[in-house]
């Protein structure tokens, strides 16, 4: 255990603390920004405080705008695509994890998984908007599902890896030996085993679908087909900005990864570096 | 491993035992389909890149035009000087906080706190890091400006005078990714044991040769993961600098995939901007090759 000086203790804490309000004070201001009226907003000196709970800017995002068909849009792209990626990564963890696949194969494809990580979108989303264009799916949600499916397979091949080589071998294999087939085996012990696992990554992949923008932005043109954060984005870069409605918007956009994230707070850690941080 | 196993490796497919067979068979159709997918895209930029609409296959010409872009060489610049501003501060930054902590408190739910208040900045959606600091450096309603403004210092124009839109811009990714680099270092030093510290301690060692000949090396591996990953993240910069500069003022913010967007989607000319995704994606592949061997995450 070790042993500071009471003087060294007061200014690192001092120092944390004035870290800590520098990092948390443009989030604090976004949503004091958003529960200001419009009124508000022609104040010579913008306030620090809220004036009330006034919440008629999300009325006015969500409805007034018609944001909350975005929001849908999002739900629905993040949740078809979550869904996918975790039942693709499942079916390529699994011979890799509980068969006895050969070291090179198994390095083989998580490597080529990782490396997608490195490609950034940009490059990949020019080919795809021509492969998107030629198919007819330029402007529909299915365009969106399919690209943020492979898009998130890599994140979704290394946390589901990673759960599902805890789960030790023995386990399994005790149901072979009482007579059960692989399928039982696989059915009745691996996938209770991995629920957690599973639960986990279908969060963190979902929060990841939730923020991305820049497929959606070349991919989509329309609200029919955008997601909430191409919204946004509309939102700040119009001529006359309305300042409460763009961080109401904000919010919005922020609150839900939040959520899913505080749920699945002990594997986020594991999802950002791809399973090198590992939280007990 | 059984022993059909070890004579299949021997003697070939015939003799591989039943369930390496079933490793293939189960891991082929799905991981086939997902990887031809997934290549496509490298195959259709090459294609693209080496074609111009009516005039069919133009070997390397598009290369030789985005190549010859001298606003190519502007965008990898001023990436090149965001990642020199933001990077720095990120990792030292993070370290440091890492260490305050690990060594300053002691109370187990402080430290519980501090690690989930600083995984907030890392999942928020980048775009809505981009509203929130237009609400910080917005000249006429952002709140820096504000606060100049109360202690009587001239106002500036944070995200329309080049330097300073520079310096906005990355100080967003400090914002969002020092947390990230404080998160990966505090689960480091959690790994060192206690009685190498303790011994050093006995010895009497200053804080500072505990840092360099206990610590560091454990945190080795590790500082070369968050380079590798914030290094590629620098050339991913997009949506917030969108939201904030949208590449302005002038070139400034214009970084490496702002500029390929504004090529294939402004200037629509999407054979350039394919040979420029393929020189990106072949760069990144060898990037990756390079320093993936480093990494200390188990390959196998």
């Amino acid at each position: 255990m070790q042993h500071t000086r009471p003087a060294t203790r007061i200014a690192t804490y001092s120092l944390l603390v004035g870290i800590a309000v520098l990092f948390a004070f443009p989030l604090y201001y976004l949503i004091v920004t958003s529960l200001k009226t419009k009124a508000e907003l022609f104040d010579p000196v913008p306030s620090l405080v809220p004036n009330g709970l006034n919440l008629a800017s999300y009325q006015s995002v969500l409805f007034g705008r018609g944001f909350i068909g975005l929001l849908v849009n999002s739900v629905i792209v993040g949740l078809s695509a979550t869904i996918v990626a975790i039942a693709v990564a499942f079916a390529i963890c699994y011979p890799i994890t509980r068969l006895p696949a050969s070291r090179r194969l198994r390095g083989f494809v998580l490597s080529w998984a990782l490396s997608l990580r490195f490609l950034p979108p940009i490059a990949v989303v020019i080919p795809y908007f021509t492969i998107i264009r030629t198919l007819g799916l330029y402007n529909q949600l299915p365009a969106l599902i399919l690209v943020y499916t492979i898009f998130n397979l890599p994140l979704a091949i290394w946390m589901l890896r990673g759960f599902l080589d805890e789960i030790p071998l023995e386990i399994e294999q005790a149901a072979l030996v009482d007579g059960a087939s692989r399928w039982q085996a696989f059915r009745h012990v691996l996938l209770p085993l991995s629920r957690t696992g599973i639960l986990a990554a279908v969060i963190i992949v979902f929060a990841f679908d939730w923020a991305e923008f820049l497929f959606a932005f070349i991919l989509t043109a329309t609200p029919q087909a955008q997601t909430f954060p191409v919204g946004v984005q509309g939102l700040v870069t119009q001529f006359e900005i309305i300042w409460n409605d763009m961080a109401a918007a904000g919010v919005i956009a922020i609150v839900i990864p939040l959520t899913l994230m505080l749920l699945a707070r002990k594997y986020v850690m594991t999802g950002l570096t791809f399973g090198v941080i590992r939280e007990k | 491993m059984t022993l059909g196993a070890r004579v299949g490796v021997r003697t070939g497919w015939s003799r591989k035992s039943g369930q390496e067979r079933l490793v293939y068979r189960l891991l082929l159709p799905v991981f086939g389909t997902v990887f031809v997918l997934a290549t496509i895209p490298f195959v259709m930029a090459v294609i693209e890149a080496t074609t111009a609409g009516a005039k069919g296959f133009v070997g390397l010409d598009n290369f030789k035009v985005a190549l010859g872009n001298p606003a190519l060489y502007e965008a990898v610049k001023q990436t090149v000087l965001y990642g020199a501003i933001a990077l720095p501060v990120e990792i030292l930054g993070g370290l440091g906080i890492a260490l305050l902590v690990h060594r300053v408190i002691r109370s187990a739910a402080l430290r519980a706190a501090i690690y989930v208040a600083a995984m907030l900045p890392i999942v928020i959606p980048q775009i809505a890091v981009g509203v929130v600091f237009r609400l910080v450096y917005q000249p006429d309603y952002g709140i820096l400006n504000v606060l100049l403004g109360r202690t009587g210092a001239d106002q500036l124009l944070w995200l329309s005078s080049p330097p300073l839109a520079l310096i906005a811009t990355a100080s967003v990714d400090i914002w969002q990714w020092t947390p990230f680099v404080y998160l990966v270092m505090f689960a480091g030093l959690q790994t060192v044991p206690s009685e190498s510290v303790e011994a050093a301690q006995v010895d009497g060692a200053s804080s500072w040769m505990q840092f360099r000949h206990i610590e560091l090396p454990y945190l080795r591996p590790l500082l070369l993961l968050v380079v590798f990953f914030r290094l590629a993240d620098v050339v991913r910069v997009f949506d917030h600098v969108y939201v904030l500069t949208g590449g302005g003022p002038g070139t400034t913010t214009q970084y490496l995939s702002l500029y390929i967007y504004r090529i294939g989607f402004q200037f629509t000319d999407l054979s350039q901007a394919s040979a420029l995704a393929v020189v990106v994606m072949a760069t990144m592949t060898i990037f990756y090759t390079i320093i993936s061997r480093f990494l200390p995450a188990d390959r196998g």
